[in-house]
């Protein structure tokens, strides 16, 4: 292994670590003082901080030569990067700069429990064991990562919506709040970013059979994370039809969305640390 | 009589057309499911799960997931997605193939509204063309004094709900199909061993196939930097003893013959040896830390392999003899490469060298096709239901050459991309209209 590139990671890690960190508390205060530039400083720095996201996984598959995506380590700095591509594009496409406040402490809370929790041998490039050798493997988690950051996006939104619906029935006019989009605006792009996440959801469900099919022979074992997963899924599916069919939009929709992406959480931390399985080595 | 009995039918029928039961058994099925992961399972952890109160083995939460109940519940939402997607079938196909231009202002679709003065023949023209050019499926009706049309966009989509619960459907099929058909075991064998697929031990079904598997050689593969290659087995198919196909699998990379799948699941070391009774040569192979053992026949002693040095080359063993039902220690010893020695003075054993031992699992599913089929409509019908959802924009006109009016209206399942689309529909035909 290449000890120049080692550092090269090391760095980009601590680089896009601080960067979030800094975006972070810069669209705190740009939401409660109205700063403008401290607004552009918050973006610039998420920018940042996503080059810098880049560069480490970029940097980890010339390191080991494979996609960087078989243990904790890896899987969380690629989760990130999910989340802020997809906040990202929300942000400039839908002028969304509010969500910011809810979707950079997402990313820094995960980078802030890599550099907590696990320590330097778990975040090394390891060995990887047989069964991980697919190529069905790098689907199944690239998907995970781009769906898992649209459900963090959704949860952004519905925790928004349900700040502004608190305030508009206590009749509180905050400055934050009047940077939020209207209401049903709210609603509507949380539907749309689960309306794009459940389909690249249900491809992580079903590449993660089929790599199981060839590696142990079943495509579907029950097995706590392959559940987690699936109980996720259908709490989206009931998102989808609560919102179609009671007319479930608005507040309860929002608590959907909040609900659904601690189903997410779990079925990634929970399901590691407090439940047997196949999985725990990925 | 006959009417009570067709509203009970009926009533029947409208129960499971509901979405209500619909949604009602997802968050059931979700939240049994998340039971399963809380309460140790027989397939998991067949100790602690033996350790659960008798009253919830019984009902089955300790194999929730082959529960009589559980399986029930799926059964359930399939019936409902079966008959909800019954009853909406007709009304799907006639949206997308029957599609009739709206006559009545009430028939416009109402999600956003427009309208226009104009030159008649002027705006029809405008219309089509610019409806035709955007890939719209366009109808139109016509009478003395107006016309009107409906318009729609990505009409395919309308199908996306359907198509996704239908491959559900097919997905619970397959899954039971594999449950009913087919089987499921494992078997350990030193290279050099056949090995007859009857025999091998089951987890669930039955084995029809007569072949046997013969094991021709078990590596444990390594890199160059000391990481682990792969496990690989090279095998052949019997058929009596005549060979009849040849394979080399590994880790991730299964072998197939007549439906019978082998994938190669775990590896351990063994021994290989020769027996030596009364002249008879028997070879044997037992695995590393008394994974197996050899009963010499006539004899109640039983061998076994208790340690050995992993080294292809030079391999040394640790052996060890039972004797009868008490497993009573008899003999122990070393043995190295090319080494013999005496069993109990009833039969004499050489080592001949390495063999590696290769744990493969078995498996026949007929319901494996299913479930790919049905994966793949999940996705098919996924894309249409979010990546193509349907606009429509319907008009009527009523009025004169000149000067008439057109009532536009529109809508879609997406609220922005109908903002949108409608949004330049009316600009584009206002402009033309000035013109
Ligand atoms: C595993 C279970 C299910 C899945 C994955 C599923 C999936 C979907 C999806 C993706 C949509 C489109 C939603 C949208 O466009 O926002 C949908 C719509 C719908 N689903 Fe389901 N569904 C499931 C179960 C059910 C059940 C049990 C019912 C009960 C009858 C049902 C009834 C409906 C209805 C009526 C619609 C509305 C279609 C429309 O208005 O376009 N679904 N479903």
């Amino acid at each position: 292994m290449n000890p120049g590139l080692e550092n090269l990671e090391t760095s980009m890690y601590y680089l896009m670590f601080a960067a979030y960190l800094l975006s972070m508390f810069s669209y705190w205060v740009w939401a409660a003082f109205k700063s403008e530039l401290m607004g552009k400083l918050a973006t610039a720095l998420a920018i940042v901080g996503f080059a810098a996201n880049t560069a480490a996984i970029v940097v980890r598959i010339l390191i080991v030569q494979r996609p960087p995506l078989t243990n904790g380590y890896e899987f969380l700095v690629t989760f990130c990067w999910g989340i802020l591509a997809v906040y990202l594009f929300a942000e400039f496409r839908y002028r969304l700069k509010a969500l910011g406040v809810f979707v950079l402490p997402v990313a820094f809370l995960l980078l802030a429990y890599i550099a907590m929790k696990m320590g330097p041998e778990e975040r090394v490039a390891q060995a990887i064991p047989p069964a991980l050798k697919s190529q069905w493997l790098t689907f199944h988690v690239i998907t995970a990562i781009l769906a898992y950051g649209a459900f963090a996006v959704a949860f952004g939104l519905g925790l928004m919506y349900l700040l502004k619906h608190k305030f508009e029935l206590l009749k509180k006019s905050d400055g934050l709040m009047t940077r939020f989009p209207a209401l049903d605006t709210l609603d509507e792009l949380a539907y749309r970013v689960v309306g794009f996440a459940f389909p690249l959801l249900s491809l992580c469900i079903i590449t993660g059979a089929i790599w199981a099919n060839y590696a142990w022979g079943t495509y579907w074992s029950w097995d706590p994370k392959e559940t987690w997963s699936l109980i996720t899924w259908l709490i989206y599916a009931g998102y989808l039809h609560a919102r179609l069919m009671y007319g479930w939009k608005g507040k309860r929709a929002a608590w959907m969305a909040v609900f659904g992406f601690a189903a997410v959480l779990f079925t990634f931390f929970g399901v590691n640390y407090f439940l047997p399985g196949l999985h725990t080595y990925a | 009589m006959s009417t009570q009995e067709k509203s009970l039918t009926d009533k029947i029928w409208e129960v499971f057309s509901s979405m209500k039961l619909g949604l009602a058994l997802l968050g059931i099925i979700a939240l049994a499911s998340a039971i399963g992961t809380f309460i140790p399972q027989i397939s998991l952890e067949p100790e602690k799960a033996k350790t659960v109160g008798a009253l919830w083995q019984t009902l089955g939460f300790t194999d929730l997931y082959a529960a009589w109940w559980f399986h029930l519940l799926l059964g359930l939402l399939g019936v409902n997605l079966v008959i909800c997607s019954l009853q909406r079938f007709q009304g799907i196909y006639a949206k997308t193939f029957h599609q009739k231009a709206a006559r009545t202002l009430t028939e416009l679709p109402g999600q956003a509204r427009a309208e226009l003065k104009g030159n008649s023949v002027r705006l029809a023209q405008v219309i089509t063309e610019t409806l035709v050019q955007k890939h719209y499926h366009l109808v139109r009706d016509e009478w003395e004094t107006g016309w009107s049309f409906t318009a729609v966009k990505h009409r395919w989509g309308y199908w996306g709900s359907l198509i996704t619960h239908i491959s559900f459907v097919i997905l619970l099929a397959g899954a039971l199909v594999g449950t009913l058909l087919g089987f499921k075991g494992y078997f350990m064998a030193g290279a050099g061993s056949t090995v007859p697929l009857k025999q091998i031990e089951l987890s669930r079904g039955k084995v029809s196939q007569t072949f046997n598997v013969k094991i021709n050689s078990a590596e444990d593969r390594m890199l160059a930097n000391g990481e682990r290659d792969n496990w690989y087995t090279d095998l052949s198919i019997l058929e009596g003893d005549k060979e009849v196909a040849r394979q080399t699998l590994s880790v991730n990379h299964p072998f197939t013959y007549e439906g019978v799948t082998f994938y190669q699941a775990s590896f351990a070391h063994g021994a290989a040896l020769t027996a030596d009774i009364k002249g008879q040569k028997i070879p044997v192979v037992l695995q590393d830390q008394g994974g197996n053992f050899f009963q010499a026949p006539g004899t109640d002693l039983y061998l076994v392999v208790a340690a050995m040095k992993n080294d292809v080359q030079n391999p040394v063993i640790l052996y060890q003899v039972y004797q009868g039902y008490g497993f009573k220690l008899v003999q122990s010893g070393q043995l190295k490469k090319g080494e013999s020695v005496m069993i109990n003075d009833a039969y004499q054993v050489t080592l001949d060298g390495y063999s590696g031992f290769t744990g493969l699992q078995v498996k026949e599913d007929p319901g494996v096709s299913l479930i790919w089929l049905g994966s793949l409509l999940l996705l098919i019908g996924l894309m249409l239901s979010f990546y193509w959802r349907p606009v429509v924009i319907s008009g009527i006109y009523n009025g004169g050459e000149t000067g008439g009016k057109l009532v536009l209206g529109a809508s879609g399942k997406s609220k922005s991309l109908l903002a949108e689309e409608f949004g330049q529909f009316t600009d584009k035909l206002k402009n033309s209209a000035a013109n």
